[in-house]
């Protein structure tokens, strides 16, 4: 499965259009959790803890559009879209993660 | 040496009653609890009320409470003990409750009412009512209420159950169906198109389309927060998806049959940002096919 930010696929022929493909997931409020990332914070370190979160929520919309491109008969998403949008939370942390494409079939 | 308490004013002599004693009494509480009833005639007047509950009934025996004790201070060189108090709360209840307002029913906020009165009026023993024998009551209740669960703990233990029949899990609400929801957006007979054209298509552009969905956000401190979690992501499907078929619907009420650069972004609105507001944009097409 290809995926692609672009229009088109170098080098490759569109055959047909398959459809919008969309893939959300969200990271929660986990109060553990931000109360030791707000520590983290406060003592200057990184907090690898969200990174890891963002990642296993980006990788969940991923496949979850993969899936349903594949289910469409696809091969490959163009015009792919990702986006992180903050839904507040308990301390603002709540973080919604989406990706959308369309699927194509090339040849 | 043990000081004395002076009972000279006080005392029956014999059979003899003190009349000048009993007329400073009686002039003491008459003067409070006729403070008190202009007290609360200037509350009903101007009508000084919170969620129709007259404050005069709190502050009328407050007032006469002090009067008297004022007065009889002076004149009798003690208290009585806030006797007006007491009249003015039957005076007042009297007329708030069953005279002037008969509709008005025993709620959270009467009874509070009339505790406060109550303690205005007899402040010891109302806090011993309320600090010693509710809290004991309350405490023997928890202890009572803590045997019996363990008994019936106890009795379910040792009850045999049937074995639950085989049946399949019955769906929750919060279950997303992905390929459904697939399936649902693309058998529109509709062109959803993310990238900004559609190589050797010939297309007529119709303008900008947009569409607008409004979800609740409810945001709470939870310590087990999957399930709050599981619900808002589901509304936030459901809303997307409502959101793209009503652009969808919007662009053939229209005559097109596409999309083309659809964005799909997520907000907050509202006070707290108790809501989440979806909204698809893009440029409505017309693929001639």
């Amino acid at each position: 499965m290809i995926l692609t930010s672009s229009n088109t696929l170098e080098n490759k022929e569109i055959i047909e259009y398959k459809g919008l493909v969309t893939g959300e997931s969200l990271i929660g409020s986990n109060i553990y959790k931000d109360i030791f990332s707000g520590v983290r914070d406060v003592v200057g370190g990184r907090t690898t803890k969200y990174e890891e979160e963002l990642e296993k929520a980006r990788d969940i919309a991923f496949e979850s559009m993969k899936e349903k491109a594949e289910s469409l008969g696809a091969n490959a998403i163009i015009g792919l879209k990702i986006s992180y949008d903050n839904l507040g939370g308990t301390m603002g942390n709540t973080i919604l993660v989406t990706a959308y494409g369309t699927a194509i079939k090339y040849g | 040496m043990v000081p004395q308490l002076n009972t000279d004013n006080m005392k029956i002599k014999g059979h003899e009653v003190d009349f000048k004693y009993i007329a400073k009494v009686v002039i003491s509480i008459g003067a409070g609890t006729g403070f008190g009833l202009i007290v609360y005639v200037i509350f009903l007047y101007l009508n000084i009320a919170i969620f129709g509950w007259n404050l005069g009934l709190i502050f009328a025996p407050l007032g006469a409470g002090y009067v008297e004790t004022v007065v009889a201070n002076r004149l009798l060189g003690r208290n009585l003990g806030a006797i007006s108090a007491f009249i003015l709360f039957i005076d007042t209840t009297f007329y708030s409750f069953i005279l002037k307002n008969p509709t008005l029913g025993m709620n959270l906020i009467t009874a509070g009412s009339i505790i406060i009165i109550l303690q205005a009026a007899f402040p010891t023993l109302v806090n011993y009512i309320l600090l010693v024998i509710i809290g004991a009551l309350i405490s023997n209740l928890s202890w009572a209420a803590k045997k019996v669960i363990a008994i019936l703990k106890k009795i379910r233990s040792n009850v045999r159950w049937e074995t639950p029949s085989a049946e399949p899990p019955v769906e929750t609400e919060l279950y997303y169906d992905e390929n459904k929801s697939n399936e649902r957006l693309n058998s529109l007979n509709f062109f959803f198109l993310t990238s900004t054209d559609m190589k050797d298509r010939r297309h007529e552009l119709l303008g900008i389309f947009q569409s607008e969905v409004i979800i609740e956000n409810k945001v709470k401190i939870q310590l087990k927060n999957d399930e709050i979690e599981k619900k808002r992501l589901y509304n936030i499907k459901e809303g997307k998806d409502e959101c793209i078929i009503q652009l969808a619907n919007r662009i053939k009420a229209a005559g097109g049959n596409g999309i083309l650069d659809l964005h799909i972004q997520y907000g907050l609105i509202g006070m707290g940002g108790d809501c989440i507001h979806i909204t698809a944009t893009g440029m409505g097409i017309d693929i001639i096919l």
